[in-house]
């Protein structure tokens, strides 16, 4: 091969990418040639790079700016709440009013005063500005969903293991938990985020949409070990479409044989 | 300190919780420079309450998150219409070296990248610190997934050039007192 050639495949030589056949052409290549061996050189040595880490100021900035906007919300609802005793007194007032409330402006004047700091140290830069602090009010009414939404895509298990236990935190979750965590009960690639999903949903037994996803879960699962605690968990519910499912469960050519022995007790339980 | 303890807020504090420091990082290898690296960050945190609407259910939160991240970058770079120069603002680069040898490689690695133009700087980044995959980078940048290798490898290549030149400089510094670093490209060869 060629440096050309080689340039093709490089970067994924560097991320380990390649099946071993190429990286076998990869390295013949470069313990001839300086120039790609450089290459690879340079981006090993990235790794000598420090990145250093963020100041406490900004986990400050942070939390000067959460505050306020929680403080926006909380005064939102409550001018919301008490809105019509007030509307005589005050017709004019309009999206800033939480500005005026105590904590707000406590809240706010906290925010300003970091911000400030920091405009003085670092004049060119950025900062939180009024509109967008205003158009946070009406904003972000559902950051849990959106986290736990974000954390059963994670490409770590870990991550998508504790998205489904934020998920727990609703007594009743929202629909579109509810789908994703049968999303992930169905296709998750991971043994374990399958069954604490399947635990979560266990918890929203009440929704009818749960026990007819956790119910079709089944014919979805190759894993002994979730197919059991499906079983188990139908016959908890003593939902009677379940029979059905089992049946056909039990009519799968390679299935386990503890499985097919569970659902023959599952069904003489339905019965 | 202010305290967030309860809903919406309390997972707004878990997003930045993990995402601060990778953004943190990813700037300032970008940009060179800590302040304006952390006003990134505090920027990329009020895009995402901003514009949460904007997020898909269902689909990967990190390349949103990234995506944001670049419009807070590309947005700023705007306003200041300036790169930021290596010099004197740089983030000091403050390696866990035990030779004088090795602080004098990340100093010199260190400067060789702000040296590269913005956008090679940004890819090879991406590509080696983010533990993004090449398709996310692709579809982050909008372009086609063979243009990313192709821009890693020549990011890596030029990055490599210019680290040598530098390393030369300062061969070149140790023989002839009082030259400059900034040696032409190729020169002694």
């Amino acid at each position: 091969m060629n440096c050309e050639q080689i340039a093709e495949l490089l970067p994924d030589y560097l991320r380990g990418n390649l099946p071993a056949g190429q990286i076998r052409a990869v390295e013949q290549h470069i313990e001839q040639c300086a120039e790609c061996r450089d290459d690879v050189a340079i981006w090993n040595k990235l790794a000598i790079l420090p990145a250093g880490q963020p100041s406490a100021l900004l986990g400050e900035r942070f939390e000067a700016l959460l505050h306020a906007y929680e403080a926006g919300r909380e005064d939102g609802r409550a001018a919301a709440g008490a809105s019509s005793a007030k509307q005589e007194r005050a017709p004019a007032r309009g999206q800033f009013d939480w500005f005026r409330s105590p904590l707000a402006g406590l809240a706010w004047g906290l925010a300003m005063l970091v911000v400030g700091v920091l405009a003085g140290t670092f004049a060119s830069r950025t900062s939180p500005r009024t509109d967008e602090l205003a158009a946070m009010r009406t904003e972000l009414t559902g950051m849990r969903q959106l986290v736990v939404l974000s954390m059963l895509q994670q490409q770590s298990a870990s991550e998508r293991l504790q998205g489904v236990s934020f998920s727990r935190a609703e007594a009743q979750a929202d629909p579109k938990i509810i789908g994703a965590l049968l999303h992930t009960l169905r296709y998750d690639p991971n043994v374990d985020v399958r069954l604490a999903a399947l635990e979560a949903l266990s918890r929203q037994s009440s929704q009818a949409q749960v026990r007819r996803g956790v119910t079709d879960a089944l014919q979805y699962q190759q894993s002994p070990l979730v197919q059991v605690a499906l079983i188990d968990q139908l016959v908890e519910w003593r939902d009677p479409g379940a029979r059905d499912r089992l049946r056909e469960l039990q009519q799968s050519a390679d299935l386990n044989p503890a499985v097919r022995q569970r659902a023959e007790w599952a069904l003489s339980k339905l019965n | 300190m202010l305290q967030v303890r309860n809903g919406d807020g309390e997972m707004l504090g878990v997003l930045f919780d993990r995402y601060h420091a990778p953004l943190f990082h990813l700037y300032s290898r970008i940009t060179g420079d800590r302040g304006s690296s952390e006003d990134l960050v505090q920027e990329v945190f009020l895009k995402i309450l901003r514009y949460r609407q904007s997020y898909q259910p269902g689909t990967p939160f990190r390349p949103w998150l990234y995506q944001i991240a670049r419009n807070a970058r590309i947005d700023a770079l705007r306003r200041t219409r300036k790169e930021v120069s290596f010099e004197p603002e740089m983030v000091k680069p403050v390696a866990p070296t035990d030779s004088a040898q090795q602080e004098q490689e990340t100093s010199l690695l260190h400067r060789a990248l702000m040296q590269l133009p913005e956008e090679k700087r940004e890819i090879l980044m991406l590509a080696r610190f983010q533990e993004m995959k090449y398709e996310e980078i692709a579809a982050l940048l909008g372009c086609e997934l063979n243009t990313v290798k192709t821009r890693v490898h020549r990011a890596l290549r030029e990055l490599r050039e210019t680290f040598r030149r530098l390393e030369q400089g300062i061969g070149a510094q140790g023989l002839r007192p009082g030259a400059t670093d900034l040696l032409p490209g190729r020169q002694g060869q």
